[in-house]
């Protein structure tokens, strides 16, 4: 049964990232699930860049701890990766670059040679290597030969002939010296089509679903990707994309424009969220729907900025000044981002707040794949809900006076859209009476408090998700409690687990904030050993669910290095084996 | 027709004799000559004296936070763009808490109408030195006197791209609805630099400071020569403070360099449904 690890690395700027982009479709194509994740520094040039993957029968979210295939385009990634070499590990590099002593099996391609022969210019060791690796893992050059088509379509027959020659001469080298080295991973299965997706692609996809229609955004890793994909997907979709000034600017562009009538969103990572956080709290009084999307990376301050980390949970829970109420989600892999993507917009609309996705790098940039079927079932299925909104013909006789923010029993006023002929309001940052004039009178501003705050309540009653639950709650004494990105390996450690005779039970969030204590606490019967597993210094989740629910977690599985915790690392902490990092 | 009164909300509570009420009647004025009435107009207001005109002035409104009015009358244009946008605020907010967002909307040729109230204090926090006020202004914050020079409003919109660039005096009441006619008129982004006299806190701009102090740019004047501009902009450095159109040309609005508008307002539009089209490029 194929479930392999294949990295490719080399240096930074090479064209890694795209190597490894086609190599995940063509798993993909030929009906596998493939994970892949790559780990890059904050350098354009120079520094070590690897792409890596699992490639599998069965739906993968996480990394291997060991490599399979290791195709080396420099000296650099085989020092880098050869700890996670086994015996039958297969490494494809260039003998003229560097020699190999450690135990694993080589297969030598020639690309310097190649290169010089074929006179091809350096990024074109990619195509050679993903030929060589294409051979190893037992498929051929079709769907390569495709993309190849696809991708230089523009230039024409000639270079795309070229740089096929380049991913013939990898594969042919490969097939014809060792055949024996050659295991038939990829030689496809028939499956259904999947797309292969990134985090940030799904909430750009999810947004385009929910009929966003501005994005306004400023560059900022990881979730600059989200501007590029949005922005590139202009001509199509109709989608106004504003790479505006500063992340003070972006907010403010949604804000304005939500305030007109057009669905609108912005995204960033923590630092740039610390930059929008007055402006949450305008939106939160002046009751404007926005959904923000943070795509966290290590704080704080600069961090560091191409690794991940859940350090900005109780930040955007926290942010802006004053009380008021707001949404924040945080999906676990690509299904969930484009389902709660899409039903943030909605909760926006309905409750006319700030809508947080939370993401992080992890999530954010690394790719899965993701059935058509589900997307299109997605489609199908989802209804745009623009909330209460008033028609400006009920006002016109001048008897009732439109009330911006009337005191309803839902918390939720009834919206009008601005250039409704002869009505007028205002949206008021100031407190303000019903009508958004603004007031200082004490019975008014308790009144408007209540009002916003009474929106949560309505939000637990129709919206809140409870946590799901993996495995048997009953039957399990060990329980995972986690939120976010954590989702795929706390799912591998349960596996694990299991395999080891170990039945555990998995309880996780993804509608983390607000949180109702009686909604939540069904999920947490007694007696239990309860498990929290977060990729943060803090554990914020556990001081977030005992803040708002009483319930408490008193075991952790942090880890903060940037990194994903690893499934193995939770296997290992469950049994005991290792201390407590904290 | 629409009347003034139509345009009139609260009674405001600026100071008697401050200069926000000469620019509180000509933007109503200005609005009620050019035939529209309150729902035909959005308005975003800053946080100060100025945007508490929010309160008074009956439009579709947004009463902003401080520094932040014009990236959201830049969301209101571009979700809607047949709507006339105008942006009230103090030359504190815009030229200080606010002023990269000035600079790049003057970039982006949005075509919103900006009219700022200078008075060179902070008035509404009782007094504190603006980023206009001249070199060695005394106030609470700068007892010393400030040590900064004076930000240039009109000349840091002719270099930064602004397509309209108007001085008016908050004395000439006139003359400043004039000023905001031909701004809201204008299509791109258009400045309307107001001096106003704070008669609380600054005892120096005063109404008998600016009298001896503006010129008029006579009818010799052609407002289509940026050099020109610069150099009256410039004037101020020697206390020569031109009142009119500085400069004023034509270039395309942001939202004009936008096809996905080209037709109907981006709220206008149907709903985008061709999922597939984006498909390919993950499969």
């Amino acid at each position: 049964m194929t479930d392999f690890s294949i990295v490719i690395g080399g240096e930074a700027g090479m064209g890694i990232m795209t190597t490894g982009a086609i190599f995940s479709r063509i798993a993909s194509q030929s009906g596998y699930h493939v994970f892949d994740y790559v780990e890059y520094p904050s350098l354009i040039r120079g520094g070590h860049n690897a792409y890596e993957a699992r490639i599998a029968e069965e739906e993968v979210g996480t990394l291997c701890p060991t490599v399979d295939l290791l195709v080396c385009l420099n000296e650099d990634t085989y020092v880098r990766h050869k700890s996670k070499l086994h015996p039958d590990s297969v490494v494809i590099y260039d003998n003229e670059e560097f020699t190999i002593s450690d135990d694993c099996q080589r297969i030598a391609v020639p690309f310097k040679k190649i290169l010089q022969e074929l006179k091809g210019q350096a990024v074109m060791k990619n195509t050679i290597a993903i030929g060589a690796a294409l051979a190893a893992t037992g498929t051929d050059l079709s769907r390569l030969n495709t993309i190849l088509e696809k991708q230089f379509a523009k230039k024409g027959e000639e270079i795309i002939n070229f740089n096929k020659k380049f991913a013939e001469m990898g594969f042919n080298h490969v097939e014809t010296n060792y055949p024996l080295l050659v295991k038939n991973l990829l030689a496809g299965k028939p499956a259904e089509t999947k797309l292969v997706i990134s985090g940030n692609e799904a909430f750009s996809l999810g947004s385009i679903i929910a009929d966003c229609r501005l994005y306004a955004a400023y560059p900022m890793t990881p979730a600059s990707t989200v501007l590029t994909t949005m922005a590139a997907w202009q001509e199509k979709t109709g989608i106004i994309v504003r790479h505006s000034e500063d992340e003070i600017a972006a907010i403010n562009t949604v804000i304005g424009a939500s305030f007109a009538g057009a669905r609108s969103s912005t995204g960033t990572s923590g630092g740039g969220f610390a930059l929008m956080v007055e402006s949450v709290s305008l939106a939160g009084v002046t009751e404007m729907p926005v959904v923000i999307f943070i795509a966290s990376r290590p704080g704080p301050a600069t961090g560091m900025p191409t690794w991940t980390e859940q350090g900005d949970l109780l930040f955007a829970v926290h942010a802006g000044h004053g009380e008021f109420p707001k949404i924040v989600l945080a999906p676990g892999d690509v299904y969930e981002m484009l389902e709660l993507t899409a039903k943030a917009y909605n909760l926006a609309d309905i409750y006319q707040l700030p809508v947080i996705i939370l993401s992080d790098m992890y999530l954010s940039e690394s790719h899965r794949t993701l059935t058509k079927s589900f997307l299109d079932s997605l489609i199908t299925g989802y209804k745009i809900e623009r909330g209460k909104t008033e028609e400006s013909s009920k006002f016109k006789d001048q008897s009732s006076k439109y009330l911006r923010y009337k005191i309803t029993d839902d918390g939720i006023s009834p919206r009008l859209i601005p250039g409704a002929p002869g009505i007028y309001y205002q949206a008021n940052s100031y407190e303000h009476l019903e009508d958004g004039h603004t007031t200082e009178e004490a019975k008014p501003r308790i009144d408007q408090v209540h009002k916003r705050s009474r929106k949560i309540d309505t939000y637990f009653k129709n919206h809140f998700q409870s946590p799901a639950v993996f495995g048997d709650l009953g039957k399990s004494d060990t329980v995972f409690v986690g939120w976010g990105s954590t989702k795929w390996p706390i799912l591998e450690a349960q596996k694990q687990l299991k395999n080891q005779g170990k039945e555990t039970a998995f309880v996780h969030f993804t509608h983390v904030y607000p949180l109702s204590k009686e909604l939540v606490q069904p999920f947490f019967p007694a007696g239990k050993r309860y498990v929290l597993v977060e990729n943060n210094s803090q554990g914020q989740f556990g001081k977030l669910l005992r803040a708002e629910t009483g319930i408490s977690v008193n075991e952790n599985i942090l880890r903060y290095d940037g990194r994903m915790v690893t499934p193995e690392e939770i296997v290992s902490r469950v049994n005991g084996l290792t201390s407590s990092r904290v | 027709m629409s009347t003034i009164q139509d345009f009139s909300g609260y009674t405001p509570t600026w100071c008697p004799g401050c200069g926000d009420y000469g620019i509180g009647i000509a933007i109503k004025s200005a609005l009620v000559q050019l035939n529209y009435d309150p729902s035909q107009v959005a308005a975003v207001f800053g946080i100060g004296c100025s945007g508490n005109m929010n309160d008074f002035l009956n439009a579709y409104a947004i009463h902003s936070l401080h520094g932040r009015a014009i990236p959201n009358a830049i969301g209101i244009k571009l979700a809607n763009h047949k709507l006339p946008v105008i942006v009230v605020a103090g030359d504190g907010d815009c030229y200080g808490e606010g002023g990269n967002h000035f600079l790049h909307a003057c970039r982006g040729n949005h075509d919103i109408t900006v009219i700022i109230h200078d008075n060179c204090v902070y008035g509404l926090t009782t007094g504190q030195v603006a980023p206009t006020a001249q070199k060695g202004f005394k106030s609470k914050s700068t007892p010393a006197g400030i040590i900064e020079v004076p930000i240039n409003p009109t000349a840091l919109a002719l270099t930064a791209g602004a397509t309209f660039v108007a001085q008016a005096f908050a004395g000439d009441t006139p003359q400043v609805i004039s000023m905001i006619k031909e701004g809201i008129k204008h299509e791109g982004f258009s400045l309307i630099n107001v001096l106003q006299p704070c008669v609380t806190f600054n005892k120096i701009n005063t109404y008998q400071y600016y009298r001896e102090h503006i010129h008029k740019l006579g009818d010799g004047y052609r407002a289509d020569n940026l050099q020109a501009a610069l150099t009256e902009a410039l004037g101020i450095n020697q206390e020569k403070f031109p009142v009119g159109i500085l400069y004023q040309t034509k270039r395309s609005t942001y939202t004009g360099e936008l096809p996905q508008v080209a037709e109907k307002p981006l709220i206008g539009k149907q709903r985008f449904t061709d999922f597939e089209k984006l498909v390919p490029d993950f499969i």
